[in-house]
């Protein structure tokens, strides 16, 4: 087995780690629990950091804009001090480092890549200050503690969830006929439901009608965060029955009585467990895994797997890692820019994240430009894994990676930026040859094409050598 | 006044079969022709952008989303307040606007729409180019494309050698790539090998650090390149943010700031075009309109008419171009969406007809696997 299997289905081998005699075990017994976060900083809960989110909008919307409203400087000023008092500008750098420290050093690699999936498939795209306060969270409290589960465990708790809710308007959407509908003349918003249908479960083959979306939009009413003066938008989640629209509904051709709060469960159990669910989310797996256009021999497996286990996560997993070590030799896969510097760091040690001691911070002053750095870096690599344009996530297809722009960032990347993220004690050329033969058949003639700088540690020397290696067809993709 | 269906077309026969054409050759092709699309995704709200004021319909179920000022086109249609330059350019006949249009294509998701927009196709997923790639293969108009964006957008795809400028903060030494450049073997390496291709023959003024959320840099320099005699001639900007479920506003709000950016980015073009502008199209795209009526949350549904903004001074004369369906119950898609009665692939098949000197036949063979799409170029564009 080739070693870029350890980079199809992980990060690649760190300098202290080697080959495993099996690499298939190795991979699927990573599978069947939870690893712990082991970011030695702060890891805060998703309710402390929708705590900060609401004093951020409450203290903008409802106190300084009235305080201020005749002197705009004041109010910028004053509204600049309420970010770094509520960390709005740097909760998010904090979750970029939690996520990078766990890929870099995790001893379940292979689980973070799921990880890394799941939280695509349900992503939270960039809207209000979800990215700065809410998604980080949502990934480690939503996400990943169902990756032990059912799917339709996981759907459950991502659909009445803070952070989904907040993103898809399901607070907005009212009953037309529930109490607060009648009362206020307000009427159903879409967007959830759709979401629901069209990315989380059976995509639009199953060939859902207009009012199929709006028969879940009903079912889905009540689901909101409960609103007070002070929380505004940031209340938890509850069922307010007098959001709900009462009747029964059809979605896909199955009747829900009037049942409250009961509906969403049921429908979310007959949307998770549907054929074509299965064999749409099957197919997203493999495609992330194995290659941009799977078959259907690449595909089946997993979802006969699927059906075997009743949608368990970790036997789904399981045959995924089975499918994509069965195929290995013989497909490509292109590695979309946050995975790429998440392996280039496992793989050479670098210094990301930045350590713990320097990620602290004071709420007393802005985020320092070494604080921002990881953050900074996905960006400009046109990765920012919590800003997604869309609800639909980032692509997993690789002619969305390339253009000129997108690659010659990665070439920046690697010879500008990277030099500067080598540990001292790493700057030598036998260092940079050790990591290449712990990761690639190829290291030889890698190394060849690097061996003019041979002698060179100088940041410029370091960048010829990483800006070559680093944009090595072997390393975009395998 | 009376809104009612088709009263405002324009151009005699409702029924839009082809006109003659004559083809333009020699002396017209002679004079380098400028196509750029903004793309608008998210679903950018015709009835915001050139709301119809003729019909009191429109107030009543947007009670919250009511336009103030609105800069006036004519007696039935007006103009968001924010598309100043749009109205700037109507005055000289070189802004109009094609309205109760869209891709035919009803089934209101974004992914399965913004899909439909840039292959021009029926089935998602289903193409893998864009109808402009396609457009430009088929008039063998080569490494002319330029996207404004940091990926290359699916519009673009189908034709070699696109180039993209969205440039990285710090300057990179491009002869990097011809140390790897010989590596990029086989099939599966095309893609990239063809993109470091382009990359190396990227003019100088492309090779230089700047900061890519400045938008009017990356307009700035789209104008330079277009201007110039050898540059592109396509060129595509790419616009989120449309997809306005809350909060929508009128006047300001989430939609008013989406169509402020197209606001910029035409002054800037128009500004820094000069002379070139007489020879340029600006065309919008987008995957659907949006729901007449506004939604629990202050914003609008996913819904299926929209309209398409035009600027430049390939353009006939200012005008609103529209088979006019009506807002009335009955006329509504589905009883919600403003309907669409001319299928906006008829307009980007005349757009690519005129700037690329090709036969609209003959480009919606190629192009559009001869889908029914009447020429529109009489109408809209000058020949």
């Amino acid at each position: 087995m080739s070693l870029n299997f350890y980079r199809r289905v992980a990060f690649g081998l760190s300098p202290n780690e080697k080959p495993d005699k099996d690499p298939l075990n190795w991979a699927i017994n990573q599978l069947d629990t939870i690893p712990d976060l082991l970011w030695p900083g702060t890891i805060p809960t998703e309710k402390d950091l929708r705590k900060k989110y609401g004093e951020w909008v409450y203290g903008d919307r409802e106190v300084l804009r009235k305080k201020f409203k005749n002197d705009k400087h004041a109010y910028r000023k004053a509204k600049d001090e309420l970010r770094i008092k509520t960390g709005e500008r740097y909760f998010e750098l904090n979750e970029h480092a939690i996520r990078h420290f766990q890929t870099k050093h995790s001893k379940q690699p292979v689980f973070e890549r799921f990880w890394l999936f799941w939280g695509n498939h349900f992503a939270i795209s960039e809207k209000d200050f979800l990215a700065e306060f809410s998604t980080g969270p949502y990934q480690r409290e939503i996400i990943r503690p169902n990756m032990v589960k059912t799917f339709e465990e996981m759907v459950q708790s991502v659909t009445t969830s803070w952070c989904m809710i907040h993103h898809l308007d399901n607070s907005e959407s009212f009953g037309p006929n529930s109490k607060k509908g009648m009362e206020w003349g307000e009427t159903i918003n879409e967007n959830h439901a759709r979401e629901l249908l069209e990315l989380h479960t059976v995509s639009p083959n199953a060939g859902y009608t207009q009012e199929d979306v709006i028969q879940l939009a009903y079912i889905m009413t009540g689901w909101a965060h409960k609103w007070d003066r002070k929380n505004l938008e940031t209340g938890d989640i509850w069922f307010d029955q007098e959001m709900h629209q009462k009747g029964d509904k059809v979605v896909l051709g199955v009747k829900y009585k009037n049942d409250a709060k009961r509906e969403l469960a049921k429908v979310i159990h007959d949307l998770a467990t549907h054929p074509i669910c299965i064999k749409f989310v099957s197919t997203k797996l493999c495609r992330h895994f194995i290659t941009d256009e799977p078959t259907d021999e690449m595909i089946n497996p997993v979802i006969e797997a699927w059906n075997k286990s009743d949608g368990n996560l970790i036997e789904i997993h399981k045959a995924v890692i089975t499918q994509a070590y069965k195929y290995n030799e013989i497909t490509h896969k292109f590695h979309p820019p946050e995975i790429w510097l998440m392996q280039l760091s496992r793989m050479f040690d670098l210094n990301i994240p930045l350590s713990f001691e320097k990620m602290n911070y004071t709420f007393k002053l802005k985020p320092n430009n070494r604080q921002r750095q990881l953050s900074w870096i996905l960006r400009e690599i046109g990765h920012s894994p919590y800003r997604a344009k869309q609800p639909n996530g980032w692509s997993d297809l690789e002619v969305d990676w390339v253009s000129p722009e997108l690659l010659l960032r990665r070439f920046w990347f690697a010879s500008v930026e990277l030099p500067m993220l080598v540990k001292s004690g790493n700057r030598s050329h036998g260092f940079i040859l050790s990591c290449l033969k712990n990761n690639f058949e190829d290291h030889k003639n890698m190394a060849s094409l690097i061996d003019n700088f041979r002698f060179g540690t100088s940041d410029y020397d370091l960048g010829q050598k990483y800006g070559v290696i680093c944009n090595l067809p072997v390393v975009l993709k395998i | 006044m009376n809104c009612t269906r088709r009263n405002f077309l324009i151009g005699g026969s409702t029924t839009l079969f082809l006109s003659g054409y004559f083809p333009k050759i020699s002396f017209a092709s002679m004079q380098k022709k400028n196509l750029i699309i903004i793309s608008l995704r998210g679903g950018m709200d015709g009835l915001t952008a050139v709301p119809v004021i003729g019909d009191k319909r429109l107030k009543k179920l947007r009670k919250k989303l009511i336009l103030e000022d609105v800069l006036n086109l004519n007696s039935d249609f007006g103009l968001h307040p924010k598309l100043e330059i749009f109205h700037k350019l109507w005055q000289k006949n070189q802004a109009a606007f094609v309205h109760a249009t869209n891709i035919p294509y009803t089934g209101r998701s974004h992914f399965d729409g913004q899909n439909l927009m840039e292959t021009g196709a029926h089935i998602p997923y289903k193409e893998k180019t864009g109808w402009l790639g396609r457009g430009l293969l088929a008039s063998n108009i080569i490494g002319k494309g330029l996207a404004i964006s940091l990926p290359m957008p699916l519009l673009l795809r189908g034709v070699p050698q696109n180039n993209n400028f969205f440039p990285s903060p710090d300057f990179v030494e491009t002869k990097l790539i011809d140390q790897i450049y010989n590596e990029f073997k086989g099939e599966h390496n095309e893609l990239i090998k063809s993109t470091l291709d382009t990359i190396r023959q990227r003019p100088l003024s492309m090779q230089i650090a700047t900061d890519s959320d400045d938008r009017k840099k990356l307009a700035l320099e789209a104008a330079k390149q277009l201007k110039d005699q050898s540059g592109p001639r396509v060129a595509v900007f790419d616009l989120d943010g449309f997809d306005t479920h809350a909060a929508q506003g009128g006047v300001d709000g989430a939609h008013a700031d989406e169509l402020e950016e197209v606001n910029k980015i035409v002054t800037i073009l128009h500004e820094n075009l000069g002379q070139a502008f007489d020879n340029t199209l600006i065309l919008t795209l987008t995957e659907f309109g949006r729901t007449i009526k506004q939604n629990g949350g202050y914003g609008t549904e996913h819904g299926y008419g929209s309209a398409i903004l035009m600027a430049g001074g390939l353009l006939k004369k200012s005008q609103v171009y529209t088979d006019w369906p009506g807002l009335k119950k009955k006329e509504l898609f589905e009883g919600r969406d403003l309907n669409s009665t001319i299928d906006s692939r008829v307009v980007y098949n005349s757009a690519m007809s005129i700037c690329f000197n090709q036969d609209p036949e003959f480009l919606r063979k190629k192009v559009f696997w001869g889908d029914e799409l009447p020429d529109l170029s009489q109408e809209l564009f000058k020949i």
